[in-house]
């Protein structure tokens, strides 16, 4: 029989149960967020290249984003004039850096959001008003 | 206020009390939490309780429960398997330690509330054991501890420095299950949390939702905090500034928060924030329902006084007071009996029995010990104070009245504050603790806040500015709160051209330290504030090590009050020292009996008055400063009760009140003693009409009135502490109604309490003026009669008093008494009095850079046989070379040796020899005679050839002042008399013989300048100069310090202008026109006399800026009118 030989006679469609876990993609989501802000999954934007910089897609463009005010978090962002509806907020962040000095100075608030093409880390700048493309990760 | 559901309780709170780990103030929480509709609010600062009353006090006033706790570093917990078995620097800790304070670096944090009173002391008790297991010791939670200790008290695990939290992020769940695990146990069931805190950052779920899990898993409860360290986003900067300075770094400070986010968060934020978790919030308020704490403020707990068996604490104050009232009054007067009596009874019912005893066997130890001590404050109004030998001022004579120190209405614990001697005041702190035992006694904190030169540096500290210039940006700001730096700036003269001023550059630096102001840095140790408990003290405060070793609790002395705990006051005094060592002196020299003890004198001595009145009263407890001296010579002092009058007047109420001009103006019968009321003529007889005592407040209210004492003490309390017009106007109705139920007319009970209300608060307490008194008669007796021992004594026990040792020096020198010159062979390391009491020996122990070590071989070598030569010296005495180098340039080795020439070397020569010698000595070990053969190489010849030093008086005076800040061989004006007289300088001697408005030109040397408080709000500064001849009093408007501030604050020696005032209403002084500086140059030679000590002693030494700018600077800025670099 070769290697893995249980795995292979295991079934992968055992009788009773359906092949997806989850008709659609709402259902699904609950997980995927259980999952991101699980404690133990280690995030691609953690993860450090040899050379310093990070494992996710880096980018500082800027968006036009529509708030829900009801929420308060951003409901959907505009990039290459193609409107990204937001499906889910995974986890928000604030950073407050090098106040003290007017050139260095970097007040954001982050939202990493889970949106078509995968999840997005968009970030209101809070000095001039602006939003911000900050990291993508697919 | 009732706990509703959807609210929250913040239960993770820093107050500036983390001392600079936390930006909130106290009451700024406590208000913002009541506007935030929050039921309850905790306090939890760094390993201490330091702001826990305060807090507790303020929840009281604002309706919200209080919650105390604190956040303290626990031991690693989480250790699995084979490696606990390891010791623990042998272990791979994966979450690395941080620590706190003085446990950095060890352990990880953990949060503590109180449940209830129990709880209250078993957390003290817990803190005590863990800041006092060693004084070099990290102050860290054991396990053990914890778990002894646990009872009452509520675990949350800790923020994200908490081990639990900092094992999720490192991704160790092993450890941090183990760690919740063992944490818990330490706790009763139910009474430990998780603690979830989510500070929005980048890890922030994660954390969150890995503590959630392993709370799940263990089956404890979570509960969310926000780790509060400042009231609102926007401090997060301050708090950045302190945690920066706190650790001793620049921004961003070694934790580098990521953002601003601990901040005291409304419910509704925090609900958000745990949105997926409600129980998290739910269960903040089940804590605050839980935690309980009822602290018994207002009762007393006095120590255990020796009462005798089968006695009470009042019948041993009964009897014991009883004796001692035959001792005092001979023979017994029926006033005395009767006020014992009252005094007594009242004692009694307020049951304070036991602190009067406590203070007696103190005092009684110090006493037979031959500690010279005195009581002073409101307890000289008692006359059992006076018949236990506590105070020196007889109640019933000076018309002093026990209601004003004890009022039976308002039941507050006593204080009677006890000055011992200063120098042997550890005797007594000894006696205290072995009597009481060590863990009944610690001492009071104080808590250390910002002013604006703290303020300054602390900000600048953090932003990184290296130390000089630190130094320059707060070199000449004056002792202001840090809110008041920019006005300061802005209109102080002396700071015209401060570098602060740049709005631009610093701009920044200034807004947040105008922030800090007031803010606690750290905990210091009062001076002489003791807390004696009957149970062990550690049940009832923190305890803490302070410098020196000692004790101290965390708590001040306002804490220690609302806890009802005893703190007696164990003060030193110099003066006391100065007066024991001059009395030992006058007995060593003209015998034992001829030297009468001074406290006992009866004080009538006209000699003595003479010399009060004169204003000659350099040294002379109470009645030395120039503000004093003006006012002897207006008052002409004859009796005692003008010398308590006297110390009453120039105090900063009756001063801001002006009661000296009219004071004055009656007592010379310039203008009629009038009164409103004739009740009032008696009980003001002594002041001439004018309400000058707390005192006599209450006998105005009596006579007028009609009022108890203990009512009018009330009476008077409410006049001088919060009054608002309300409250004054309900005063003044029932004050009006009672005074004309007694007959008096409506306009004459109102204008009697106008004059209430314009000085009862401005009035000052007759029984601590009149126990000063008897401390002033008495230096002013030692004084009068032995003024070189005196002076002496006084050289000895300095820093005291009001002037310089350089000032009590000259005025001896005035006085007739020669100054002899520090010499190794005749002086001993103190003063000494020679000749007959006719010259001071300067002692060596004033000598920049002598030490202790060096003073004592000196002095023992004395005794052997005299030095013959430097090497001689060198060879015995082992004098470290700076020293030995100090010797010799203040002259205390000329006249030693002989050189080819058959004269001794000069002060050059030695110094030329000294590193030869030295180096000699050190080749040889000890050196023999061939040593005698070195010839000093060649030197520039002597400036004076007269003198045996070989140096000019310039050299010599310029030595004198940088080595020993003293002016040993003559004032440095009288090197320029013939400069000084060129240019029309009027001597200080014969100011007092020119008629008033006179313009003068005075010349001197910089003695004191004081800015005090004016009710206008104007700065006048009080400028006290020093000319060979006496003192001269420069009165400097704020229009002539305006142009005249920067010279005052930058020059040593100046030249005033101005108009003499010369009357007996006001005195002697002079209203200057202008100063400006004078460099005081030789007559001969041209010589620049340098008057700056070399190293200011203290620890404000010259790296701190202390010492002020370069004298070479002061010289260009006076000579060639250089603008000052600020």
């Amino acid at each position: 029989m070769g290697h893995n030989t249980a795995i292979k006679r295991f079934s992968a469609t055992p009788v009773g149960q359906p092949l997806e876990l989850f008709e659609e993609t709402h259902g699904r989501m609950p997980i995927v967020l259980e999952l991101f802000a699980s404690p133990w999954v280690v995030h691609a934007s953690d993860v450090m290249r040899r050379d310093g910089s990070c494992a996710a897609k880096h980018a500082a463009e800027p968006l036009g984003v529509t708030w829900d005010a009801a929420g308060q978090h951003p409901s959907a962002f505009t990039r290459a004039e193609q409107v990204y509806l937001i499906d889910a907020i995974v986890q928000s962040w604030a950073i407050e850096k090098a106040w003290w000095d007017p050139r260095k100075r970097v007040s954001r608030r982050f939202w990493r959001v889970s949106a078509a093409g995968g999840v997005y880390d968009i970030a209101y700048n809070r000095d001039d008003g602006s939003w911000l493309l900050m990291g993508i990760q697919d | 206020m009732t706990i509703v559901s959807g609210s929250f309780v913040h239960l993770h709170v820093h107050s500036q009390f983390s001392f600079m780990d936390g930006a909130a103030p106290l009451t700024g929480l406590v208000e913002r939490a009541a506007e935030l509709e929050m039921p309850a609010l905790a306090l939890t600062d760094h390993q201490g309780l330091s702001g826990a009353i305060r807090f507790y006090k303020a929840c009281g006033a604002a309706g919200i429960i209080p919650i105390i706790g604190c956040e303290v570093v626990v031991e690693t917990a989480g250790i699995l398997g084979e490696e606990a078995d390891l010791p623990p620097e042998k272990r791979l800790l994966l979450p690395a330690s941080v620590g706190f304070g003085r446990a950095a670096g060890v352990g990880y944090h953990l949060t503590l509330l109180v449940r209830d009173f129990g709880g209250y002391r078993n957390l003290c008790r817990l803190l005590s054991r863990t800041h006092l297991r060693g004084p070099h010791e990290n102050s860290i939670v054991t396990l053990r501890d914890l778990e002894s200790y646990g009872e009452g008290l509520i675990g949350l695990s800790g923020c994200g420095n908490g081990e639990a939290a900092r094992a999720v992020l490192a991704r160790a769940p092993g450890r941090a299950r183990e760690a919740l695990r063992r944490l818990s146990a330490c706790f009763p069931t139910g009474d430990f949390y998780v603690e979830l805190v989510h500070p929005l950052t980048t890890d922030g779920s994660r954390l969150v939702g890995g503590l959630t899990s392993l709370a799940h898993e263990l089956a404890l409860p979570v509960v969310a905090t926000n780790n509060v360290h400042y009231l609102r986003s926007a401090d997060h900067r301050l708090h950045d500034v302190l945690a920066a300075a706190g650790s001793r770094s620049s921004l961003p400070g070694p934790l580098d928060r990521p953002n601003a986010e601990l901040w005291l968060k409304p419910a509704t934020q925090m609900r958000g924030l745990f949105e997926g978790l409600p129980r998290a919030c739910d269960a903040t308020l089940e804590i605050a329902a839980k935690c309980r704490l009822e602290l018994p403020l207002g009762e007393f707990h006095f120590p255990g006084a020796d009462i005798p068996k089968g006695e009470t604490p009042y019948s041993t104050l009964a009897r014991e007071s009883w004796r001692g009232l035959e001792r005092r009054y001979k023979p017994l007067i029926p006033e005395a009996i009767s006020r014992l009596q009252h005094e007594l009874s009242l004692i009694d019912s307020m049951g304070f029995s036991e602190y009067f005893l406590v203070v007696k066997e103190i005092v009684d130890f110090a006493k037979s010990q031959g500690i010279r001590c005195s009581g002073r404050g409101s307890a000289g109004d008692s006359i059992v104070s006076y018949a236990l030998g506590i105070t020196d001022a007889d109640p019933v004579r000076h018309d002093l009245l026990f209601e004003r120190f004890l009022n039976p209405e308002r039941r507050q614990m006593p204080d009677i504050d006890v000055d011992f001697d200063s120098a042997r005041r550890d005797e007594v702190i000894a006696f205290i603790f072995k009597r009481f035992g060590s863990e009944h006694v610690a001492m009071v904190a104080t808590v250390n806040t910002m002013t604006a030169k703290s303020a300054v540096r602390t900000v600048a500290r953090s932003f990184g500015l290296p130390l000089a210039e630190v130094n320059r940006l707060t070199r000449h700001l004056p002792w202001v709160s840090a809110r008041k730096i920019r006005e300061v700036l802005a209109t102080y003269p002396e700071c015209a051209h401060h570098p602060l001023r740049d709005e631009g550059a610093h701009g920044l630096l200034l807004d947040l330290a105008e922030e800090l102001d007031h803010c606690p840095m750290h905990l210091g140790t009062h001076l002489g504030g003791f807390i004696i408990t009957r149970d062990p003290i550690a049940s009832w405060t923190p305890l803490q090590w302070a410098a020196k070793g000692t004790v101290v609790s965390q708590y001040d002395k306002d804490d220690i009050e609302a806890l009802g705990l005893v703190k007696m006051d164990i003060l030193g005094l110099r003066i006391h020292s100065a007066i024991s060592e001059a009395v030992g002196m006058a007995r060593a020299r003209v015998g034992e009996d001829a030297v009468p003890e001074p406290f006992d004198l009866t004080p009538d001595d006209p000699a003595v008055y003479a010399q009060v009145s004169s204003a000659d009263t350099v040294g002379m407890f109470q009645l030395e400063s120039s503000g004093q001296r003006n006012l002897s010579t207006r008052l002409k002092s004859s009796t005692f009760e003008d010398i308590i009058a006297q110390i009453s007047l120039f105090r900063p109420g009756p001063l801001e009140a002006e009661m000296i001009v009219p004071f004055i103006r009656r007592r010379h019968g310039l203008e009629p003693v009038v009164v409103p009321h004739e009740g009032m003529r008696a009980v003001l007889a002594d002041t001439y009409g004018v309400i000058v005592y707390q005192e006599q407040v209450l006998l105005v209210a009596r006579a007028v009135a009609g009022f108890g004492l203990a009512e009018a003490d009330s009476l008077r309390r409410a006049m001088t502490k919060g009054r608002s017009r309300e409250d004054m106007e309900r005063i003044r109705g029932h004050f009006l109604e009672r005074a004309m139920a007694r007959g008096v007319e409506m306009g004459v009970a109102e204008e009697v309490f106008r004059q209430l209300e314009g000085f009862a608060a401005y009035g000052f307490n007759k029984a601590h003026a009149a126990c000063f008194a008897v401390v002033s008669y008495a230096s002013a007796w030692l004084r009068t009669y032995y003024p070189a021992e005196f002076a002496a004594a006084i050289m000895n026990n300095e820093p005291m008093g009001f002037y310089t040792p350089r000032l009590v020096l000259n005025d001896a020198r005035r006085h007739g008494i020669g100054i002899l010159p520090p010499h190794v062979n005749e002086s001993g390391a103190r003063y000494a009095v020679q000749a007959d009491g006719r010259a001071i020996r300067v002692g060596l122990r004033d000598i920049h850079r002598m030490n202790a070590r060096l003073l004592a071989t000196i002095e023992n070598e004395q005794a052997v046989r005299p030095f013959r030569d430097l090497t001689d010296f060198l060879r015995r005495t082992r004098a470290e070379l700076l020293a030995a180098e100090s010797l010799v340039r203040v002259g205390a080795l000329d006249g030693l040796g002989i050189t080819e020439e058959g004269r001794p070397p000069t002060r050059d020569e030695l110094l030329v020899l000294l590193p030869e010698v030295k180096a000699v000595l050190a080749r040889e070990g000890v050196a023999g005679d061939d040593t005698l053969c070195l010839a000093p190489a060649p030197t520039r010849r002597p400036e004076d050839p007269g003198h045996v030093s070989g140096w000019g008086p310039v050299r010599r005076l310029s030595a004198e002042l940088e080595l020993t800040g003293l002016s040993l061989t003559a004032h440095p004006l009288t090197l320029a008399k013939t400069d000084l007289e060129a240019r029309g300088v009027t001597w200080a001697r014969d100011l007092a013989a020119l008629p008033d408005r006179t313009r003068v030109r005075v010349a001197g040397v910089r003695e004191r300048a004081q800015t005090p408080r004016t009710r206008s709000g104007n700065r006048t500064c009080f400028l006290t100069l020093e000319d060979p001849t006496g003192l001269l009093d420069v009165v400097v408007f704020s229009d002539a310090l305006a142009r005249s501030g920067e010279t005052i604050v930058k020059h040593r020696a100046y030249i005033v202008d101005g108009t003499l005032q010369n009357n007996c209403e006001r005195g002697l002084a002079i209203v200057a026109h202008t100063v400006s500086p004078y460099v005081v140059r030789a007559d001969v030679g041209g010589d620049r006399v340098r008057l700056r000590r070399g190293v200011p002693a203290g620890p404000m030494g010259p790296s701190l800026g202390g010492a002020g700018a370069p004298e070479e600077e002061s010289w260009a800025a006076a000579e060639g009118s250089v603008p000052y670099g600020g």
